[in-house]
């Protein structure tokens, strides 16, 4: 009996042992938003042009950078997205390697921004995106910063948790607008700290600022674009804010990892995604703003999306290295000052 | 015999072995985390963890929200349930479904609604305005209040549940001979109520504070980062800091917290039985 059990479970290891790896495999981990269309317009055709077999894992940044880091010495994944500062964090631990931007026949199509963002080409942008304040124009007028603040929006204001990716960039243009714009980010953390009771809720996810809106609970919020989509179908007079001190918002960056075993598909890919044709599809489904340069979109759909050169251009992004610095002491001085 | 035995043990054996692997391994090492400074035991992690304000907070926080829950919901649960137990057969099952339905609903639905009901254009503000008990609507989404409103109504039921079963297993005439004997209500409550249901009060005050104490989806939609509770707390410190060390202190105060929290109610109990 004892000997028929170990039978079996020797049976079950060896049936739940990983399979050896296919030698034109190509494994990427990125964001798991819209990945029905992902898949319909990168991944399916990618894996008819390569003949390969694409494999796509999905997960939170945190999650994701903590895989690859165990990973570190035998990598499953070969290329990666994330936001600039995981990408920096994941450049700091070693898990990523150069990338050879002469094997991307697209990389001069790109915006400048998005050629070298944290420098040794250890990452390349293939998507942004502006964050700036949603507003009921009917009710309120925002045109700083700092107008989030007025007595018309006392308990009716949701800001992004210091946690969020919008946290810091919200508060870098806050810090902007009170003329204190150190990356420290102490000023701006003390002054929400102090309208804390103002602020109807500290969000951790965009969609939950959609619905306050939607339910009247809030008449504004800083917010990032890529959410922006829900906002225009609600009927209501939602505008979004060109403050004077101007936008904020991040960018994404793809990543090879150091000991890739499958580097060559992974630059087949990575110029795949970046191609004009890819990144024009992906901005007219409204998944992602493009970094090529080259991308023609309607009015409409550009009305939905970070783009152009001149909206590029003004962009005020945190640098990647400033956030990784600084992210455990603002969440520090958040949880003293505003966290109570 | 020995071969009954030899051949339970090795039937057991692939369930114990699941176990231990999946689930009592990792745990322990999760939990031995905490216990952990720079390579030797020591119990500094939980000195850090609460010589922080905001974990204070927090910690008091899940404590009294656990207790105010579970004190409301025995006080309510013991009219309802008492209510409920005195009916026909047929009106009895009828109710008894009632306060089973809102358990096969999900508690995201359940919590969502609380959202609508307790916004500032939803039912409530609605009425207290609609009253005029107040000129502009009351703030109750993001405050311990709406996370207190929502644990209750997620968690009476267990309550109630359990305390139908232990009063239907108490001698039918126990009350009525107490009131002929002269005692108020209070003393038959405290007196018989109590004493012969208290199996049920101890099953169902555990099910409820340990339930409102693990709760995450409830705090978290209508408390959100301005009302954090321990497990809220333990979800951020995972995912956003990657800090596995505080998330492993905070998984063992929840279930010291639920374990005490069990014996203390079976003390209780017990001590009224004595005396």
């Amino acid at each position: 009996m004892l000997r028929r059990t170990l039978a079996a479970g020797v049976a079950l290891c060896a049936f739940t042992a990983p399979s050896l790896a296919a030698d034109d495999k190509l494994v990427i981990s990125v964001y798991g938003f819209a990945q029905d269309a992902f898949k319909e317009i990168v991944y399916d055709p990618f894996e008819k042009i390569c003949g390969c077999e694409l494999v796509v894992e999905t997960g939170n940044s945190v999650e994701r950078l903590a895989k690859l880091e165990a990973r570190k010495d035998d990598p499953e994944i070969d290329m990666a997205v994330m936001s600039t500062h995981d990408a920096l964090s994941a450049a700091r631990k070693g898990i990523t390697q150069s990338i050879d931007v002469s094997k991307l026949s697209n990389f001069d199509k790109l915006y400048d921004i998005a050629k070298d963002p944290l420098g040794d080409h250890l990452g390349i942008g293939y998507t942004f995106y502006a964050t700036s304040i949603a507003y009921r124009a009917d009710k309120v007028k925002i045109e700083s910063w700092s107008d989030l603040f007025q007595d018309d929006l006392k308990g009716r204001v949701a800001f992004p948790n210091v946690t969020t990716n919008q946290g810091p960039p919200a508060l870098y243009m806050l810090g902007k607008a009170m003329g204190d714009d150190a990356p420290s980010l102490s000023a701006p953390i003390a002054e929400v700290g102090a309208n804390k009771d103002d602020i109807l809720t500290f969000y951790v996810r965009s969609s939950q600022v959609a619905q306050l809106m939607q339910q009247e609970e809030i008449l504004a919020a800083p917010i990032g674009r890529f959410a922006w989509g829900a906002y225009p179908k609600m009927d209501m007079n939602i505008a979004w804010a060109t403050p004077k001190e101007g936008q904020t918002g991040g960018m994404n960056v793809m990543i090879l990892t150091k000991g890739a075993k499958n580097e060559d598909l992974a630059y087949q890919f990575m110029d795949y995604w970046l191609s004009t044709e890819i990144q024009t599809k992906l901005a007219e489904a409204l998944v992602d703003s493009p970094a090529n340069a080259e991308v023609k979109v309607s009015d409409e759909v550009a009305a939905n999306l970070t783009y152009g050169e001149e909206t590029v251009k003004n962009l005020h992004l945190l640098p990647p290295a400033v956030i990784l610095d600084n992210r455990e002491t603002w969440l520090a001085e958040w949880n003293d000052k505003v966290g109570q | 015999m020995f071969q009954n035995r030899a051949e339970a043990l090795a039937l057991a054996l692939p369930a114990v072995v699941f176990a231990a692997v999946v689930f009592l391994v990792p745990v322990g090492i999760l939990l031995s985390e905490g216990f952990r400074m720079e390579g030797a035991w020591s119990l500094s992690a939980y000195v850090d963890f609460f010589s922080k304000p905001l974990n204070q907070t927090v910690f008091w926080r899940t404590l009294k929200l656990g207790a105010m829950v579970t004190a409301v919901s025995a006080v309510i649960g013991y009219a309802t349930a008492y209510a409920i137990v005195t009916l026909p057969p047929t009106a009895r099952g009828r109710m008894i479904g009632l306060v089973v339905m809102p358990l096969m609903i999900s508690p995201v639905a359940r919590t969502y609604a609380w959202i609508v009901i307790l916004g500032r254009t939803g039912f409530v503000n609605q009425v207290i305005v609609g009253l005029g008990l107040s000129d502009t609507p009351v703030r109750f989404l993001f405050t311990e209040t709406a996370v207190f409103i929502g644990l209750l109504q997620l968690f009476l039921p267990l309550m109630i549940l359990s305390l139908i079963s232990a009063l239907e297993n108490m001698p039918r005439d126990a009350v009525p001979a107490a009131r002929v004997l002269g005692a108020n209500w209070l003393q038959v409550f405290l007196k018989v109520i109590l004493p012969l249901t208290r199996e049920g009060l101890v099953i169902g005050g555990t099910l409820v504070f340990t339930g409102s104490l693990t709760a995450y989806i409830t705090p978290a939609i209508l408390g959100g980062s301005k009302v954090l509770m321990l497990e809220t707390l333990l979800y951020q410190r995972v995912t956003v800091a990657n800090d596995f060390a505080s998330a492993s202190i905070i998984a063992m105060i929840l279930i010291v917290m639920s374990f005490s929290a069990n014996m203390l109610l079976k003390r209780l109990a017990t001590a009224r039985n004595r005396r």
